[in-house]
């Protein structure tokens, strides 16, 4: 039966929101310092190697996590639709269409949107196909230089022939990118850049294992909300010292057995990007009956650890194994392992609209993952920003009856 | 003094209300629709319920709500209607191994054992394609009754087909299979298929263990019964009164309850 439970939030978040509140500001003013200082400002994919970007110089901006702020903010669907009455397809990604709609509508857009027009775009397809046509349509736009990696999916194992593949990819990337700046690489610099990504990436990876205890430090919303450095800040001394930060305070709520969910009874994994437009309220479900989400698939995407050795050949390793560019047996034993390490009772998939590539073998993975575990999984259709795809009810139904499952009544 | 227990569904589109004895046997059962206020409904036919029994308020011990109504009514608590109807159907037939269950505006495919535990469950999303509000929508472009659609498939020679996946759309094709001069049985008969084909690609989710029961007013079609007892290629189990189980399930939770 539902109670009413305490909500245990972090300090750390006051200083996240500082802390990416001036990442958007000086985005923000790039047109004032950008030239003078020579620092070309880049739209970028989640997965695209940030690191070397930083190594010229140049200041990367996302559009996925300004579609997530978007739809945080609830504007998303608006923005969308400001996209399919230009001809975008409402079966496209909401980020796409809550970005494009925000280079349409400025004035609808939180923060006037993006800072623009951006001096280059590079795209990395190791997380959707869908990236390609929205970086094209972007390039089409701006009439800006496009860079795109492809990232062979890899339906085993990462193959000497797709390593080099990709890497000789890197290596004409820096050829341009010495041509769009009019910059050398300074290889040392990129090694910098690389080992500053992999300590925020260790320590991000220590924060998320301290949730292997009972009750869990961290709940799903908390994972969502302090993502965001891992993703837009990875390489900067900023996200080290801000994760150096927040470990230190969930290390804390582990020696004092504080719980991120009041009364944790059940433990779950869930499985995709966050519903941002409900952020807390579609968590509140499961933790005003005691669930909570010790970890995920999504936010710990970026544990991705950079290899030693060459970094362009390292970035090249990392970049095209990244999960979401494997196969579903990689993507069941992944589910599999997280719920044995972390003592799950249950996993719930989000069956996201907009994310074909993470949605469509969900109901496949589940199976497997049920069968091997004997824990039960649920799938919830919504969408990660497009609100118009979120039905309340039904969702609530269903949660309340795998909780019912899971837990007992 | 008599202790009795009191399950109420209110479902979208029906509101059922069952009264238990101590030994779980049902005495007593009523249904109507929902319309505006399931609650108000739901009160009016608990209240029939007593009277007809001649009992007092206080001869009901406990009561669980559930169905999407669950929250609005006064119960001791809310149980999900998935839960409950595992409970109702494990009471009714102890084999049973999958619930299959078309209600107003829901579709549902529960696995469940032996006591009714549920293991694993799908249900439709956001459509209202395979459930028995889309029956009443053609029901309604082909000027019949409800209960006219079963023994109307009966009598079908060949099965329109319905493709689409949407209750607007598929109402269209039916006014186009009504325009093009197709018989009403064979209309029906296609209707039908639909639900069932929607409804039957649920049961790969889930998968399929026998004994199959199958809940919900749709249940009371025999057309939709032969059509997915076809395309399972197995026989399904219907109860009596196969809108009523997840109100018994209730019904029988308010009991263990207060054990």
């Amino acid at each position: 039966m539902a109670e009413k439970r305490k909500y245990l939030p972090l300090a750390s978040t006051k200083h996240l929101e500082k802390m990416m509140t001036r990442h958007y500001a000086l985005s923000r003013y790039h047109r004032l310092w950008g030239k003078p200082l020579k620092r070309p400002l880049a739209w970028i994919t989640s997965g695209a190697p940030v690191e070397l970007l930083r190594a010229f110089n140049i200041h990367p901006v996302y559009p996925e996590n300004y579609g997530a702020i978007c739809g945080t903010r609830r504007v998303s669907a608006k923005l969308c639709q400001v996209a399919e009455a230009a001809g975008y397809s409402q079966d496209l990604c909401s980020y796409a269409r809550t970005h494009i709609g925000s280079i349409l509508r400025p004035d609808l857009a939180p923060m006037g949107g993006l800072p623009k027009p951006p001096d280059l775009l590079v795209c990395c397809n190791n997380i959707c196909g869908t990236v390609l046509k929205w970086y094209e349509a972007l390039a089409r736009i701006f009439q800006v230089p496009l860079l795109v990696l492809d990232t062979p999916y890899l339906p085993a194992r990462l193959t000497d022939h797709t390593k080099e593949y990709v890497l000789a990819q890197f290596e004409q990337m820096v050829v341009d990118l010495e041509r769009l700046t009019g910059r050398r690489l300074n290889r040392r610099e990129l090694a910098e850049q690389l080992a500053r990504s992999s300590q925020a990436i260790a320590l991000w990876k220590e924060i998320r294992e301290f949730c292997k205890t009972s009750p869990s430090p961290l709940n799903a919303p908390d994972l969502f909300i302090h993502m965001a450095p891992i993703v837009t800040l990875r390489g900067t001394q900023q996200a080290v010292d801000y994760y150096r930060r927040l470990k230190e305070e969930v290390n804390r709520r582990v020696r004092q057995r504080q719980g991120a969910v009041d009364g944790e009874k059940i433990r779950l994994v869930w499985d995709n990007i966050a519903i941002w437009y409900r952020i807390f309220g579609f968590f509140k479900m499961f933790s005003e009956r005691g669930a909570c989400f010790v970890t995920d698939t999504y936010s710990g995407g970026w544990v991705m650890e950079l290899p030693s050795g060459d970094p362009l050949e390292s970035m090249a390793i990392t970049y095209t194994e990244i999960f979401l560019n494997r196969s579903p047996d990689f993507r069941a034993e992944q589910m599999i392992n997280l719920i044995k390490e972390y003592n799950a009772d249950g996993f719930v998939m989000h069956s996201n609209r907009s994310c074909k590539p993470y949605s469509l073998i969900q109901e496949v993975i589940r199976r497997r993952v049920t069968r091997e575990t004997g824990v039960p999984g649920l799938v919830v259709e919504a969408d990660m920003a497009d609100e118009r795809v979120y039905a309340e009810e039904p969702i609530r139904n269903r949660v309340q009856a795998f909780l019912e499952t899971v837990g007992g009544i | 003094m008599a202790r009795y227990f009191l399950g109420v569904d209110i479902g979208s589109l029906t509101t059922k209300v069952v009264l238990v004895n101590k030994n779980g046997d049902m005495v007593a059962r009523a249904t109507g629709r929902s319309g505006y206020s399931g609650r108000n409904v739901a009160n009016r036919l608990s209240n029939g319920l007593l009277e007809e029994k001649k009992l007092a308020p206080k001869d009901i011990a406990a009561a669980v709500a559930t169905g999407y109504g669950r929250v609005t009514f006064p119960a001791d608590r809310e149980v999900s209607e998935i839960t409950c109807q595992a409970k109702g159907i494990a009471h009714l037939f102890a084999g049973a191994g999958t619930v299959i269950d078309i209600g107003g505006q829901d579709s549902k495919v529960i696995r469940l054992l032996p006591g009714g535990k549920v293991i694993d469950f799908a249900m439709n999303d956001k459509c209202a394609a395979g459930t028995g509000r889309f029956l009443e929508v053609m029901a309604a472009a082909l000027e019949l009754e409800i209960q006219e659609l079963g023994p109307l498939a009966a009598r079908a020679r060949e099965h329109c087909a319905i493709s689409s996946f949407c209750t607007v759309f598929a109402e269209s094709e039916v006014i186009s299979h009504v325009s093009a001069g197709a018989p009403k049985a064979d209309i029906v008969a296609g209707v039908c298929d639909s639900v069932a084909a929607r409804v039957a690609s649920m049961t790969s989710r889930t998968g399929l263990e026998p004994e199959v029961v199958f809940t919900g007013g749709v249940a009371r079609n025999s057309g939709v019964v032969n059509a997915l007892a076809k395309q399972l290629g197995c026989r399904l189990s219907v109860p009596e009164e196969p809108e009523i189980t997840a109100a018994l399930g209730a019904a029988l939770f308010a009991r263990d309850n207060a054990d």
